[in-house]
């Protein structure tokens, strides 16, 4: 392969794995909350239309991001009422939202599917996008890959180094303590639920506006699941998660040259590589941190765990 | 001392109880609370004071729990008030008692172990929205240095051990600054050693001018570290004193049960028989060159601090983990030989510490909990013979008086008490002739534990006890021979009837005279 092919390959894996970076930030909040949130794919599906609707009726490519955006919020809010008030089964109302999101998608967007929008163009960063090599790869893409950038240090940041984080990964690790400290669990789990869906709606949103530019039924196309999944292999952790978005971007994108160049490798095993290799690249340095220091890499103490009434 | 559970609606606490001329930090005035039928607190009326240690003695179930949890703005009562320094509060939720300054350390720690001590304890308190590390570890450092506790605000909880996370917990409420501090039974994870300590930060707090609250029915602990004791008993306050004035602990504990203790059971003695257990130079998995020996119709107890080998040892002894050097006898058979094929009744029995964990499965009834281990007696064909089942539950209920004696009731819904005594007698039931016992009164009130102490003194004449307890009275109450483990080490094996070897128990348990075997 020629260099500039090698760069046009790497600019594409970036921008592949943008979206699945922003939902995986996002279920990482809502986990690190307590709360498993199995509807990713729904929402994302539901949001990719919602901006791209929004983004048609206004003509403002923003707005209909900001709009996939709340209307993930939206979805997983109803994720919230289900486990923090009604108790109901985690695994259940977030398999029950992956499908509720995808017909709902399906439900609004059929009227509209092969139509496009301008949404958000490529345009080069002053300055860095003369760097070789990388300027091309990392600097000339659109403005949602650079929010992009910033996203894992910023979450890192929240969850870290703001007291709202101390207090959501609390109600993740154990909720009583929480309690104890006068704190609201179950408000807190909301709202990570929330502002993780928040985070996984851009990245559905990423897909109609900056990515495709039109609107096709099941355009998510199972980036939800891959992000479900990059969640345990990234430890929980923000960085790792960068990592593991980006190499499976790298993989989708490199199938797909493969499948342009007309190999006979059938093309169901393509579509497959990219699965299989970001999770043998994630697992064996887990399995060694695991082995090395107990602790490290493990689940929130109390993930997936309803807060019971007690009394 | 009739007049101190008073009828009337007003606070009328005894006059000379506390500081007569200091306004009570907090004030308890006629409280009640009922759940369902249970009147767990019922017209409870007490002052809490400023440098005072208040120790509140009862059962388990006298509804000290209840009682705290009002405080610290669980519950709300049903009836009568509470006063925070003289003005009535009515509090809705924990975060209000935590501003009115009542902290409480629960008897299960509420620590996030995957954090660093001085997340923990700024939790809820964290004074603004951007974090700053350095500046959270100093400040829990200084805190810890000036009430001398002797915590690394760095460290992460799940790495600390139970006695340093309960002072994380005390750390928590000093960093709230709060003025009551509530124990709700403080020892019951703590070694010796460890509760010592616990009682010098005690002392120094409320020297500091803290009001203290020790909830506990552990008489000598409650003497040694008490200014005031209230007795509480069914929901009701049955006697205050002043721990001065109290004659004798057997006084406080007829108070306290409402009848006399026979915490010194008579044993009659019992001819050993043939040899039921036999450890020789087992070693590997923490352990170091044990040896042991138990004969029909002795208890041997093992004593020492937790995690020195008990478990190692129980484990390996009860067939979950394999001898890897030395040879385990159990009833004449070598390990191996014994568990490939061991009998369900009338060889071994297994009392393990953790009762709601290990010896049961909580959301089973009690039927279904006695074929846990006792299944091969109740099999007909491939088919389970229920029928029989249930009535031996019923048996083993009614002989041991558990309560509520309802066999349908899942495991959960018994206290440790019950549940405990329902384990004993489920293992008995088999009719062994080796009885491993494990922690067997920990977490339990008088009566249920001078129960279980009758059953293990009867069931010697039929079986080799081996008692592994960290409770140094409760071995020299029940056994013939005490064996002291140190660090997967016998330091020391005597029969109780040599005083000169017991007086030393303190000090093997230490590993401070390590050198005679």
């Amino acid at each position: 392969m020629s260099p500039e092919l090698i760069i046009a390959l790497l600019a594409a894996a970036v921008q592949a794995g943008t979206p699945i970076l922003y939902a995986t930030l996002g279920e990482i909040i809502s986990e690190k909350s307590g709360v498993l949130n199995l509807g990713v794919e729904g929402v994302m599906a539901f949001a990719s239309f919602a901006g791209f609707f929004v983004c048609l009726v206004t003509g403002s490519a923003w707005l209909g991001f900001l709009a996939g955006g709340l209307s993930g919020a939206l979805l997983c809010g109803l994720h919230s009422l289900v486990c923090q008030v009604f108790l109901g089964n985690q695994v259940v109302s977030g398999l029950a939202l992956a499908i509720f999101g995808v017909g709902l998608s399906t439900f609004f967007g059929t009227p509209f599917v092969g139509q496009s929008t301008e949404g958000f163009a490529k345009f080069a960063l002053p300055g860095l996008a003369k760097l070789p090599v990388l300027g091309p790869i990392l600097f000339q893409q659109d403005a949602l890959v650079y929010l992009c950038y910033l996203m894992p240090v910023a979450v890192w940041l929240f969850l870290e180094r703001t007291s709202l984080g101390l207090r959501l990964r609390a109600a993740g690790e154990m909720p009583a303590a929480a309690a104890a400290a006068g704190l609201n669990p179950r408000m807190l789990r909301a709202l990570g639920t929330m502002a993780g869906g928040f985070l996984c709606g851009l990245g559905g949103a990423y897909i109609s506006l900056a990515h495709m530019h039109l609107w096709a039924t099941g355009l998510s196309g199972g980036r939800g699941w891959v992000a479900v999944a990059l969640v345990v292999f990234a430890f929980w952790r923000p960085g790792r998660a960068a990592l593991g978005a980006f190499l499976f971007g790298g993989f989708m994108a490199f199938q797909l040259r493969l499948q342009a160049t007309g190999t006979n490798i059938p093309s169901s095993l393509l579509l497959m590589l990219p699965y299989a290799l970001t999770i043998l690249a994630l697992v064996a340095p887990a399995v060694r941190a695991r082995a090395a220091k107990g602790g490290a890499g493990a689940a929130p103490a109390a993930l997936g765990v309803n807060i019971e009434p007690e009394g | 001392m009739a007049e101190a559970s008073t009828k009337t609606p007003h606070c009328t606490p005894r006059a000379d109880i506390g500081c007569v001329d200091v306004l009570p930090q907090v004030r308890l005035c006629g409280v009640s609370k009922r759940f369902g039928r249970v009147l767990a607190s019922d017209d409870i009326s007490l002052s809490i004071m400023p440098g005072r240690i208040k120790a509140l003695l009862g059962e388990n179930g006298a509804g000290k729990s209840t009682l705290m949890s009002m405080l610290a703005g669980r519950f709300r009562p049903d009836a009568g008030h509470i006063e925070v320094a003289g003005a009535v509060v009515d509090f809705d939720s924990p975060r209000q008692a935590i501003a009115a300054g009542i902290g409480m350390v629960y008897q299960h720690f509420m620590l996030v172990e995957n954090m660093s001590v001085a997340e923990n304890v700024l939790l809820g308190q964290e004074g603004g929205f951007a974090l700053n590390p350095a500046r959270m570890r100093a400040t829990v450092d200084a805190l810890s240095r000036r009430f001398g506790l002797g915590i690394d605000a760095r460290a992460r909880v799940g790495d600390l051990s139970m006695g340093e996370r309960q002072r994380v917990e005390i750390l928590k409420l000093l960093y709230r600054e709060s003025k009551v501090l509530i124990f709700d039974e403080p020892t019951a994870v703590l070694t010796p050693p460890e509760a010592e300590s616990l009682f010098a930060a005690l002392r120094s707090m409320s020297a500091q001018g803290k009001a203290i609250v020790f909830i506990s029915h552990k008489l000598e602990e409650v003497l040694s570290v008490a200014d005031e004791i209230a007795i509480l008993r069914r929901g009701r306050i049955e006697g205050e004193f002043l721990a001065s004035e109290v004659q004798s602990p057997a006084e406080l504990a007829r108070r306290m049960v409402g009848r006399d203790v026979v915490l010194d059971i008579p044993r009659e003695p019992v001819q050993p028989g043939r040899v039921v257990l036999d450890v020789r130079g087992l070693s590997g998995n923490g352990l170091g060159d044990v040896n042991l020996s138990l004969r029909q119709g002795e208890i041997l107890a093992v004593v020492g601090v937790a995690g020195n080998g008990q478990q190692q040892l129980v484990e390996t002894i009860c067939g979950l983990a394999r001898p890897e050097a030395g040879t385990v006898e159990l009833l004449g058979h070598v390990w191996d030989e014994f568990y490939k094929h061991r009998d369900w009744d009338g060889a071994l029995a297994w009392v393990p510490e953790d009762r709601a964990g290990l010896a049961t499965c909580r959301t089973l009834d009690l039927t279904d909990n006695l074929l846990l281990t006792t299944r091969e007696g109740f099999t007909r064909g491939v088919w389970l013979d229920r029928a029989r089942a249930r009535a031996a539950a019923r048996d083993i209920v009614r002989e041991h008086n558990v309560q509520p004696g309802r066999i349908g009731l899942q495991a959960w819904q018994l206290s440790g008490g019950n549940l405990q005594k329902f384990v004993l007698g489920r293992e008995l039931s088999r009719r062994p002739r080796l009885l491993v016992a494990e922690q067997p009164t920990q977490g339990l009130d008088i009566p249920a534990t001078e129960a279980v102490w009758q059953r293990l003194l009867d069931a010697r004449k039929s079986t080799g006890v081996l008692l592994v307890t960290g409770d140094l009275s409760e071995a020299l109450a029940l056994a013939d021979r005490v064996a002291v483990l140190f660090r997967g080490r016998v330091l020391g094996q005597f029969p109780v009837t040599d005083t000169a070897q017991v007086e030393r128990i303190g000090a093997l348990m230490a590993g401070l005279e390590g050198g005679a075997l």
